[in-house]
């Protein structure tokens, strides 16, 4: 397959993920965004419009192929016929990787069409390699994990976010992609560093970066309010503020906007794009400097 | 325990009214989820709640509005009696659907036009599902033979008790004065239009439609300038195909 490059240079592709409902606004920007993500499983069971406008972009701008309906956590077998839909989705929009969430939704007969965390051991990382290398198997591009954010946690898990998916990583060749505003909420909901999870991770393994905001939830039940990720909002500073940290260590090809909810606000999304190029801006400048004075002391 | 019973039993909880409107609150989850935070459990089922709430709404805009204060009561049974088995906005409305159908065979609503505007809203979707399928849905498989004449494969048929169509396509549909009568729907896309449209037939025009469903020759509705015309403005309405 003839995958386009994208963000093969030293600055990240910008751009947002696909919604139908902003198909004419999308195409009627196209030239503020580097890249667009297409949801894989919208052009398998979506409608025939929605086919037409996603694969209508193929070869005007570069195309990603992002998924949700893997459940590649469930502890059964992976849906081979649904893979090689994956596979003839991605072919078509000529993407270079194909991504999905370390997570699962469904068990036979409940979907709950919602994303959930799986127990972080050895025994449950060893199902999920073996499901990659099938997923590796079936579709010619790379495959990237994404991690999730999380509510609730499983009593028995032993590792750490990012010792869970450097295990799963490692064994398979698989990449990161890498959601800050996952990593931010998470760190904020349940208390931990996410520097020192991005510290974590080996050089280079983020590949591709989500951004997104969401919400304060305060509900009487709860002992302090929760942080969830609605895609909803303005892009908080504190996950621009982490993307800075990662483009330190990592480069990723692509760094897209998640949008879901109040899509009328157009100018919110195209603001939050033109936030993130800043920071990737500011970062090659800091970056150019470095090497300049290196280079003005040798 | 397996990890997939260990997840089936979360999903269970999580889809639970339980867990969703903390109808008892101090109970302690299922077994298989010690040492979860209940609190976090609850708050991650009333997320999912929330946006299988928000797909069923989608597709019953009007319905929901007319169910009054029954509303709380009926989506606490739903909830317990319709787990969410699939994603997709068509099979979560179709749920809600069989499920006010069996309520109302128990207790029927106070509106008793509401069943007519539920199916309608209903037949609506499907006509959209229907039409943006992405492959060719033939009735049956047999090929069009020429001078054919079919239903359109997208159109649903509905007999209705009360004319509900201003509810349906209405604003204010708390002040909508509905009568009662005999009321024969089809809804249909009409060619170069996009989105459902309901339109009001004669009995006859309905029976015809119904028997429809093959593909026919138009000689066997008669061979006359007024079938064909009959014909033509059916296709026009999205109504039927015709094959030339």
């Amino acid at each position: 397959m003839n995958a386009p490059m994208v963000g093969s240079g030293l600055c990240s592709a910008v751009g947002i993920g696909y919604r139908a409902v902003l198909a004419a606004w999308t195409r009627a920007n196209l030239d503020r965004f580097d890249v667009l993500e297409i949801t894989v499983d919208h052009c398998i069971g979506g409608s025939k419009s929605t086919h037409s406008a996603i694969f209508d972009l193929v070869g005007t701008v570069p195309l990603l192929a992002h998924g949700i309906g893997l459940s590649i956590g469930t502890d059964i077998p992976l849906d081979l016929a649904y893979l090689d839909k994956v596979a003839a989705v991605v072919e078509r929009l000529q993407a270079p990787a194909y991504s999905e969430h370390l997570a699962f939704t469904k068990v036979p007969g409940r979907d709950l069409a919602n994303l959930l965390p799986v127990p972080k051991t050895e025994a449950v990382a060893e199902q999920i390699i073996a499901k990659v290398r099938t997923v590796q198997a079936r579709i010619p591009v790379p495959f990237l994990l994404e991690n999730i954010t999380y509510l609730f946690e499983w009593p028995d898990s032993d590792m750490s976010d990012a010792e869970f998916i450097n295990l799963i990583c490692r064994e398979t060749g698989a990449g990161l992609l890498l959601d800050v505003e996952n990593l931010y909420l998470n760190s904020r909901n349940h208390g931990f560093d996410p520097r020192a999870f991005l510290d974590a991770l080996p050089a280079d393994l983020v590949q591709e970066i989500h951004v997104a905001g969401g919400v304060t939830v305060r509900e009487n039940f709860l002992e302090r309010p929760f942080f969830a990720d609605t895609h909803s909002h303005p892009v908080p500073d504190g996950a621009l503020d982490l993307l800075d940290h990662v483009l330190e260590r990592h480069r990723p090809a692509t760094i897209v906007l998640e949008r879901d909810d109040r899509l009328d606000a157009v100018d919110e999304i195209l603001d939050d794009v033109a936030r993130i190029r800043a920071r990737i801006a500011a970062r090659h400048c800091e970056s150019a400097n470095r090497y300049a004075s290196v280079g003005s002391t040798g | 325990m397996r990890l997939l019973d260990r997840q089936v039993r979360l999903l269970d909880y999580l889809t639970s009214s339980d867990a969703i409107f903390g109808d008892e609150e101090d109970a302690a989850p299922d077994s298989a989820l010690k040492g979860m935070d209940p609190r976090l459990l609850r708050l991650e089922a009333r997320f999912s709640y929330e946006k299988r709430m928000e797909k069923i709404i989608a597709v019953f805009p009007k319905t929901c509005r007319l169910l009054g204060a029954e509303r709380a009561a009926m989506v606490r049974a739903f909830v317990k009696a319709y787990p969410p088995t699939d994603i997709t906005r068509i099979k979560n409305a179709r749920q809600f659907y069989d499920f006010l159908r069996s309520w109302w065979q128990r207790q029927p609503p106070d509106l008793p036009y509401l069943e007519d505007v539920a199916a309608c809203e209903l037949a609506i979707a499907r006509a959209h599902v229907s039409f943006e399928a992405p492959h060719d849905k033939p009735l049956n498989g047999t090929e069009p033979p020429r001078d054919g004449i079919r239903r359109h494969p997208d159109v649903v048929l509905l007999r209705c008790a009360y004319n509900i169509r201003p509810v349906v396509e209405g604003d204010d549909v708390e002040d909508i004065a509905v009568t009662k009568r005999d009321t024969p729907l089809a809804i249909a896309i009409p060619p170069a239009e996009q989105h459902p449209k309901v339109f009001e037939l004669s009995p006859p025009v309905f029976d015809v439609l119904a028997a429809l469903d093959d593909w026919t020759n138009r000689s066997e509705l008669g061979a006359t300038s007024e079938v064909d015309e009959f014909i033509s403005e059916l296709a026009q309405y999205g109504l039927i195909e015709a094959r030339g």
